[in-house]
């Protein structure tokens, strides 16, 4: 994934966690950080970030950072 | 959208960024829609509505007086307004201009009161809500609901957006709020949902302690007492032929609610009960008129006898076996 | 603008405020606040408010919102003068089950936006609906009346603050300013000193103006808004304005015409 770097970027910022808590196995819930507010800051981020607009049904399937680069691939970000 | 598919992670998203995507939802099919605030786009999970449909969205600031007649203006020019706000501020600082301009001239506006009961608990009573129900109650015109769970306040929220009158949608729980549906089922408002038969003791809840309602019924299956759960999410108007039916068919009912046991499900059903001149007992479970010392929300609920045992306990001191 | 017309339709709200209060006998009536606005109200509905009589609800009509309800009777009195009340109407002023109650009941067929009269709440619906118009993209006004006594309600100032920060430049807001209210002067329940400036510095486009002379208030009111902002006219006026007996003596707040006073006063007209 060659928007990876970009990707994990924007995790952290938006979870506002430093980077070594990041984990590429990071799931929704795992950590407070990761809460149902918070989800919402990340996926307005992503969205930002990457341009694109995303449907509620991936918003809600966004269970986890590995979930999301098949759904980010769905909207041509890989 | 189809929800069904992913009830379970819908539900891990809680009540207020679920509230977030259903507005974008509803946002789609309405143009006329129109979402006031008073300062809370993130807490309310609409930082993706503000930004998609910034034309649709209106922020009055720290102001609620001015958010329900602000609100109640664009409705009489035709707007479909939901307002949101956390819910002490969305129900009692502005209970006047609710009544007035809500109950009084009919204007209709959805009122999305976040984290009522005592899921702020950790803020102290400042941010919790066990008035809410009670003090909206004697305004006429003005519906209340309460959602058990986030995949049913979308049910709530789509069927509000059009319904007759103002409607005062209390959420309750956080983060990870617990699933009580399961799968989909008919919605319908002022109609209870029994989310689990039992001929023994009807438990009648409101919100998202009715997981705990579920839990106690399954412990006390154990114990031989046949426990039925019924959803009330309409406190007003209340499912009156349900009610009736429980009081003529139980010799023991409770009501199980995040709210004083004045003025909330407990008096409505109260009241209900002493009209048919019922001998069912009926008992009240909720805030007993006081403000206890702030903490976590398993802490509230424990303090208030909201607890799964607290509810377990209380069954099995009134359930007379011999009267089965 | 002919300045006669004004002058006559100023007259008949006047005719009018008594008339209504004098049948409504021992029930009584606000009629100090009533008349401090009618030259107002009356300079309002003759040259600056589209509205007129019809079985539909004109879309595109001004909206007029009185927030200090409680002088209605200027406003009663005005939509008789256009037809959209007829003056038996005004007969009914506070009689069981009457559309004419001591504070507006919303009827906009027949010309009353809202239900005011709790105050501090009409100039927030008026905000709603000046945001309705931008949104729509229609082009009708929003006049607003509210009571300096009204202005000690934290309200008022909530929805003054929006006002201009949604740069509601459709919007008039007037004051009328007759320095009394309920139980006494302003000055001694709650002093409100200038209140041109604090609504300049809430972000509006200020004016004051004696709000008997009619020339001066139709020239401002009929001076176009200056873009993005709400204008707001502070009026000074008189409360019991007209009426000998009545100017400045706030005992008539809120109390009852007798037959041999309302003789007595016909005669100032």
């Amino acid at each position: 994934m060659k928007n990876k770097e970009k990707y994990i970027d924007i995790f952290v910022k938006s979870l506002a966690i430093d980077k070594k808590k990041f984990s590429e196995k990071l799931k929704y819930n795992d950590i407070p950080e990761w809460d149902s507010i918070n989800h919402m800051t990340l996926m307005s981020g992503l969205e930002e970030g990457f341009n694109i607009t995303m449907e509620s049904d991936d918003i809600i399937d966004f269970s986890s950072f590995k979930k999301g680069i098949q759904i980010l691939k769905k909207y041509k970000i890989n | 959208m189809n929800a069904e598919k992913n009830i379970k992670l819908w539900s891990t998203l809680g009540m207020r960024a679920t509230f977030g995507l259903i507005a974008l939802e509803l946002a789609k099919k309405n143009p006329e829609l129109i979402i006031t605030t008073s300062d809370v786009s993130t807490s309310a999970g609409l930082d993706r509505f503000k930004k998609q449909h910034p034309d649709q969205y209106i922020d009055v600031g720290i102001a609620e007086q001015n958010l329900i007649g602000v609100s109640a203006g664009l409705s009489s020019e035709g707007f479909k307004v939901i307002s949101t706000t956390f819910s002490p501020f969305q129900t009692l600082r502005c209970c006047e201009q609710i009544k007035v301009n809500l109950g009084y001239m009919k204007h209709k506006v959805c009122m999305v009161g976040l984290a009522s009961g005592l899921v702020l608990g950790n803020l102290g009573f400042t941010h919790c809500s066990i008035e809410d129900i009670g003090s909206l109650r004697s305004i006429p015109n003005i519906t209340i609901i309460v959602p058990s769970d986030p995949y049913e306040l979308f049910k709530v929220l789509s069927e509000a957006i059009n319904y007759r009158e103002s409607v005062y949608i209390r959420l309750t729980a956080g983060s990870n709020s617990k699933i009580i549906n399961k799968k989909d089922y008919d919605f319908k408002i002022g109609k209870a949902v029994e989310i689990l038969p039992g001929k023994d003791v009807a438990i009648i809840g409101c919100g998202n302690i009715l997981s705990n309602c579920l839990d106690a019924a399954k412990i006390l299956k154990q114990k031989n007492i046949d426990c039925s759960v019924i959803n009330m999410h309409t406190i007003k108007p209340i499912d009156n032929e349900k009610i009736k039916n429980i009081s003529k068919d139980y010799s023991l009912a409770l009501t199980v609610e995040e709210h004083n046991i004045i003025g909330g499900l407990g008096s409505s059903v109260s009241e209900i009960f002493s009209d048919q001149g019922s001998n069912c007992k009926l008992i009240r479970i909720g805030a007993e008129d006081f403000y206890s010392t702030g903490g976590s929300y398993d802490y509230l609920k424990n303090i208030y006898g909201l607890s799964t045992e607290k509810i377990v306990e209380k069954i099995l001191s009134n359930f007379k076996q011999n009267e089965k | 603008m002919k300045i006669v017309k004004l002058k006559n339709f100023a007259k008949q709200v006047r005719k009018n405020i008594i008339y209504t209060a004098y049948k409504a006998g021992a029930k009584s009536a606000h009629i100090g606040g009533a008349l401090s606005i009618a030259d107002l109200v009356a300079v309002l509905y003759s040259d600056i408010i589209k509205i007129k009589k019809s079985n539909k609800i004109d879309e595109n009509r001004d909206r007029f919102i009185l927030s200090k309800g409680h002088a209605c009777l200027a406003l009663y009195s005005a939509l008789v003068e256009k037809k959209l009340l007829k003056k038996k109407d005004l007969e009914t002023f506070e009689s069981d089950g009457s559309k004419l109650l001591g504070h507006p009941i919303i009827n906009k067929i027949d010309g009353i936006e809202f239900s005011t009269g709790s105050l501090g709440m009409g100039l927030s619906l008026g905000v709603g609906v000046a945001l309705a118009a931008k949104k729509k993209k229609k082009n009708y006004k929003v006049f607003v009346i509210i009571g300096d006594g009204e202005c000690n309600e934290g309200s008022i100032w909530e929805t003054i603050l929006s006002a201009s920060h949604f740069k509601l430049d459709n919007m008039t807001i007037i004051v009328d300013r007759n320095n009394y209210q309920q139980t006494g002067k302003n000055s001694d329940i709650m002093d409100l000193k200038n209140l041109k400036s604090k609504f300049a510095s809430f972000g509006c486009d200020t004016f004051e103006i004696n709000g008997h002379d009619l020339k001066k208030i139709y020239s401002v009111l009929s001076k176009k808004n200056t873009k993005k902002k709400p204008k707001v006219i502070v009026a000074n006026t008189i409360k019991g304005k007209g009426f000998k007996l009545f100017e400045n003596n706030n005992n008539w707040h809120h109390s009852v015409i007798t037959k041999s006073i309302y003789k007595e006063i016909l005669r100032e007209i």
